[in-house]
């Protein structure tokens, strides 16, 4: 009799655990079967009336119902509580359209980005970063450069002069003789980047102020095929590993044999178009063997020690490998320009 | 240098060789031809003539025209619209598929007329307009009524089929300013003989003329005299030869001094015999005083200027000019010729400090071969004998204090292979070096002594034999193979490193790396020179006031750079620049930023203005990343007696006690000065020297607490004046070692506060390092604070 009212009882709280629909209507259910006022607390408190022998059972299915009852309300209640989490969270839904909210890295001048790049290459092959002043003296800038005094190939190279003796640096290359002066006779490889300075009126394919990587590598049985392998690593690290370099003989005064270095050219592949003027190759670089005279000058036996040394103009480097078509954008500083160049590499 | 290959095909020939091969061949053995120009170009070209010529029926200007092109080619109708064309006329037929320089023949109808051809211009061969007259540029060309039909040679027949190279003469061949010597390397090129031309010595009479020299710029001098001369304009092919070389012709004895030049690369000077005083010539450098040249006007000679002087009177600037007073003119009947040697530099000086370059001023800076004045003279008596009619010559006579070089250069195969990295073999370097006229003899298999013409002034040791074996031999049979060097680690510096993490560290806060002149006017450098009182460079020479000054910080130009871009909307602006600062006293590495409108931060509805604080953490953040304690730096109020930055907002940057940077607001004035707009800009300069060489200990684990921490605020109300930063510092101090964090967090001035003084709320963090904190504690130690704060700063304690 008792176990028949239980069932109905647990079948009618099912019932309504079922139809509940919101978590404020299961707590009321809860109210309604759980609490102390409910049908079973009072059916619980009454057991004490029944004879001895039927306590244990019927306590046993009083417990039985609770726990159906308690169970189908966790599970409901779970269940409705991720429901609603569900419908808030998709009133929450936001435009993701618009822009996120963070700093975008600043834009770099393609100066930074070569440079930086170039230094990277180098350090890959062993090589130190150096560094010279950009007002620097007529003794490393010329002189031990084998550019004596009046030597013609002062004329190549217009320069602004501070007074006779210092000046602002046309190349990087005294950074060599400052190395050679530095290292006393101990093989070298360096790179040297930096600003130099001609005097040359500012236009789309002139700067009075540019940029330079020299590179300078000195020990004992160095010869041109190191200066062509090393120099080839770079075309290909820098412009791609189908880019082939061809060497053309040239004339710099501090350096023999001297060769102008092209490259397969980027637009064409080396078929010849416009940008190559048909030749199918681009000048990048100036390069060549130390002369023995500056070896000697500067402290080294050319008997013992030979070298190569090359020197790359960064500007150039930036205006081919990102078609600029003027070299003053580079010195302009708009950021509309700058912002273009955020890929790291 | 301007070379035509018909004239050096005179010397050595070019047969088969096209002048794109040419150039390429001179390009790559290092004389880098620059332009290959045609006088004129043309295929499929015969010489025809016009056997009818009637009007087209369908046309008000053309004609249908029977040309014979000869037996070859036959009569063919060609429809043509030159207003010249008429019967009988001799013309240039392009034929069908001829290329000119600006089209294509093809065979077609014309209004119904059927044309197999053209009859061209000299323009449309691709002439140069200005060599033509008008009627010739109006209508086909008139051919002489001798020339010959069906010759198909038309350029050649014309003289037309020259062509001309312009080499670029590096600054190591000097030898090649001269037609015969780029003969000789073509040869040595193509392995193909040269035939230059070999001059009799005509000698008539003894001369009585003496040469020589009074100083060492002047090395060598040779004179020739010759008799009766007649001075008149060149034959056409001479005028001719010199025009197509960008020279003016003059008259037949000024133009075979230049021509002889052109040829053998020495200035040769002609002096009108009857004009000296005596028949003496001496180079001095010692004149000072005024000289009146050929151009007649009067120039200003200084000691160190080479003169040619004639009983001490100068008749002529070594190189540069001659006087008006001996100048050779239309009367000259004898003269004498000079052909001398002149130190380069004291030309360039001279030729520079009067503005007067010339063709012969630049072969003396650029050197010349001292030892050829015997043939030179011979060659240029025989060019005056056939073109100036002169009756005699003399012997020539010679000044030289200097010796040709007799000593050889003594080299190995080995050598030269080790410095190319090659595998040439003795016969391979044998002949390249014979072929250059270098003249060798071999001691072993190995070593040899060479012996190097006169004319190559470049080549003095044996690396210099090695680039002349490798530019003709070719650059590609180097093999190209890494260097196999010591393993090294390849490294920044410290302190490269540490300024690439600086860099790196602003472009991730979103600020744009910048690149500005170092070259400044005056004015900038005197702009926002916030941190120095160094001498700055001056350029001697600037191109403009806009540069000539080597800047010692970057600031004003950081700040150009940001007004030119606010000038172009682009408005809100984060720019950063570091760059090498060099003064008369010091080099150092500087940073300057300048930050301007809103922060840049993407996609904030609400967006703030930057100001101070944005670049105070900046500043804090370099230090960070390089590792240095808030301790070991400070910010003192900046006090600006030029009124750039805002009275009340700026910052000079302490490191180590010594000032090494300014960050500030810009002053409302500069922000209007540098039209940035309606907005405000923050703006630091800094030395980074002493933080890049800054000393910085290894970061070690310090322990994590396992005991938890307190928090107490304290609010109370203080002088308004009273720094922040100053009270922190004290609570950390007097709050002993259980204090660890005081943040301030409220600041309020205004309402219920009295004037003059401010209310601050603080937050201070206590913690054990070995144990739990006991209430008493932490009250003990708040009490010594409040204590602080009241005696020391004269706080109200609010709560």
């Amino acid at each position: 009799m008792e176990n028949e009212n239980l069932l109905k009882l647990k079948n009618a709280a099912l019932k309504d655990i079922e139809e509940a629909n919101s978590v404020d209507s299961l707590n009321a259910v809860r109210n309604t079967y759980l609490s102390k006022k409910s049908e079973l607390s009072s059916l619980t408190s009454q057991i004490g009336q029944l004879p001895p022998e039927d306590r244990k059972a019927f306590g046993a299915a009083l417990t039985e119902v609770r726990v159906a009852i308690t169970s189908a309300i966790e599970e409901k209640m779970t269940y409705l509580k991720n429901k609603e989490l569900e419908e808030k969270l998709e009133k929450e839904q936001i435009d993701i359209s618009l822009p996120g909210i963070s700093f975008e890295p600043g834009g770099r001048d393609p100066f930074y980005v070569i440079q930086d790049e170039m230094i990277e290459i180098f350090l890959g092959m062993g090589f130190e970063v150096a560094d010279g002043p950009e007002v620097e003296k007529d003794l490393y800038n010329f002189e031990l450069l084998n550019i004596p005094k009046d030597h013609p190939a002062r004329d190549m190279q217009d320069t602004f002069y501070i007074n006779d003796n210092e000046l602002l640096r046309t190349h990087t290359s005294p950074v060599q003789a400052r190395t050679m002066e530095a290292k006393k006779g101990a093989p070298i490889r360096i790179i040297c980047p930096g600003k130099t300075y001609r005097r040359d009126d500012d236009d789309a394919t002139h700067s009075h102020q540019f940029a330079q990587i020299e590179g300078l590598v000195i020990d004992k049985g160095i010869n041109i095929g190191h200066l062509k392998a090393t120099l080839e690593l770079f075309a290909k690290k820098m412009f791609g590993e189908k880019r082939e370099i061809r060497l053309r003989s040239s004339y710099f005064p501090f350096t023999e044999p001297s060769v102008e270095v092209d490259i397969t050219c980027a637009n064409c592949g080396g078929k010849g178009c416009n940008m190559c003027k048909g030749t199918g190759y681009i000048e990048i670089l100036g390069a060549g063997m130390v002369h023995p005279n500056v070896l000697k000058m500067n402290g080294y036996d050319p008997e013992e020690y030979s070298g190569f040394a090359f020197g790359v103009g960064i500007d150039r480097m930036a205006v081919l490998r990102y078609g600029i078509d003027d070299i003053r954008k580079l010195y302009t500083n708009d950021v509309r320009f700058l912002n273009q160049f955020k890929k790291m590499s | 240098m301007l070379v035509s290959l018909k004239n050096i095909s005179q010397y050595v020939s070019l047969e088969g060789l096209t002048p794109e091969d040419i150039a390429n061949k001179l390009t790559f053995a290092g004389v880098e031809v620059e332009e290959i120009s045609r006088l004129a170009s043309g295929t499929n070209l015969v010489i025809g003539e016009v056997k009818e010529c009637v009007a087209h029926p369908n046309s008000d200007h053309l004609h249908v025209l029977q040309v014979n092109l000869g037996e070859k080619y036959g009569t063919t109708q060609i429809v043509c619209g030159a207003p010249n064309a008429r019967a009988g006329l001799k013309v240039i037929v392009a034929r069908v598929g001829a290329k000119l320089p600006q089209i294509e023949i093809k065979d077609g109808v014309i209004r119904g007329e059927a044309s197999h051809g053209m009859c061209c211009s000299l323009l449309e061969l691709g002439v140069d307009g200005k060599y033509l007259s008008d009627y010739q540029k109006a209508g086909i060309e008139e051919l002489p009524a001798d020339a010959p039909v069906g010759e198909e040679d038309v350029l050649g027949y014309l003289g037309l089929d020259d062509v001309v190279l312009n080499l670029s003469v590096l600054a190591n061949r000097p030898d090649l300013l001269s037609v015969f010597n780029v003969a000789r390397e073509i040869g040595a090129l193509y392995e193909r003989k040269v035939n230059l031309p070999e001059v009799n010595a005509k000698e008539d009479f003894k001369t009585k003329l003496v040469v020589g020299s009074k100083t060492k710029r002047c090395t060598q001098f040779s004179g020739k005299e010759i008799k009766g001369i007649v001075t008149k304009a060149s034959p056409k092919w001479m005028s001719d030869y010199l025009m197509a070389m960008g020279v003016r012709s003059i008259n037949n004895i000024v133009d075979i001094g230049n021509y002889v030049m052109l040829m053998t690369g020495q200035p040769l000077h002609m002096y009108d015999a009857d004009k000296l005083a005596k028949a003496e010539l001496y180079a001095q450098d010692d004149y000072d005083g005024d000289f009146v040249a050929l151009d007649e006007k009067t120039y200003k000679v200084i000691p160190g200027d080479i003169v040619i002087c004639c009983n001490n009177k100068p008749m002529c600037l070594g190189g540069v000019m001659g006087s008006l007073e001996c100048a050779v003119d239309e009367n000259t009947k004898n003269i004498y010729i000079e052909a001398a040697s002149f130190d380069g530099a004291s030309i360039r000086h001279t030729s520079n400090r009067l503005g007067l370059s010339s063709e012969s001023s630049q072969r003396f800076v650029k050197g010349t071969n001292h030892f050829q004045s015997e043939f030179v003279l011979n060659y240029a008596a025989s060019l005056i004998n056939e073109l100036c009619d002169a009756k005699e010559n003399s012997n020539n006579v010679h000044y030289q204090s200097e010796k040709p070089r007799e000593d050889r250069i003594k080299t190995s195969i080995k050598k030269i292979n080790d410095r190319l990295g090659t595998e040439f073999s003795k016969d391979e370097i044998a002949n390249v070096l014979t072929r250059l006229n270098f003249k060798l003899e071999f001691v072993n298999d190995n070593e040899f002594y060479a012996e190097v013409p006169l004319y190559r002034l470049d080549v003095t040791c044996d690396a210099d034999l090695s680039e002349e074996v490798i530019r003709l031999l070719g650059l590609e049979h180097v093999k190209s193979i890494l260097p196999c060097l010591d393993t090294k680690v390849g490294m920044l510096s410290l302190k490269q490193k540490r300024l690439k993490n600086i860099r790196s560290y602003l472009l991730s806060q979103g600020l744009d790396e910048c690149l500005t002149y170092s070259l400044v006017s005056k004015k900038k450098q005197n702009d926002f020179n916030l941190l120095n009182n160094e001498e700055h460079y001056v350029i001697l020479n600037p191109l403009t006031d806009e540069r000539e000054v080597f800047r010692t910080h970057i600031l004003a130009s950081l700040l150009g750079a940001a007004s030119y871009n606010v000038a172009r909307q682009n408005k809100n602006l984060a720019l950063f620049e570091t760059s090498n600062m060099i003064s008369k006293q010091s080099r150092s590495e500087h940073l300057a930023i300048v930050l301007v409108g809103q922060d840049a931060r993407q996609g904030l509805l609400v967006k703030e203005n930057y100001n101070f604080f944005h670049m105070k953490g900046l500043v804090e953040g370099i230090f960070t990343i390089l590792g240095i304690e808030p301790t070991r730096y400070r910010f003192d109020r900046f006090v600006d007696a030029n009124h750039e930055l805002h009275p009340g907002k700026a910052a000079n940057i302490v490191f180590q006690n010594k000032k090494i940077g300014v960050l500030g607001e810009l002053h409302p004035n500069q922000i209007e000065k540098y039209d940035l707009g309606k907005t405000n800009a923050v703006v630091l300069e800094m030395d980074l020297e002493a933080l890049l060489d800054a000393k910085v200990s290894e970061t070690k684990m310090a322990p994590i607490s396992k005991f938890p921490s307190v928090s107490r605020d304290l609010a109370f109300v203080l002088d308004a004046k009273i720094a922040a930063g100053d009270l922190v510092r004290a609570v950390k101090k007097v709050g002993g070692s259980y204090v660890v964090g005081c943040e301030v967090f409220d600041i309020y001035q205004g309402a219920n506060i009295a004037e003059g003084k401010k209310s601050m709320a603080i937050s201070v963090t206590y913690r054990k390092e070995d144990g739990t904190l006991t209430e008493k504690e932490v009250s003990d130690a708040e009490e010594k604070i409040k204590f602080e704060l009241s005696r020391n700063f004269k706080a109200e304690i609010r709560s």
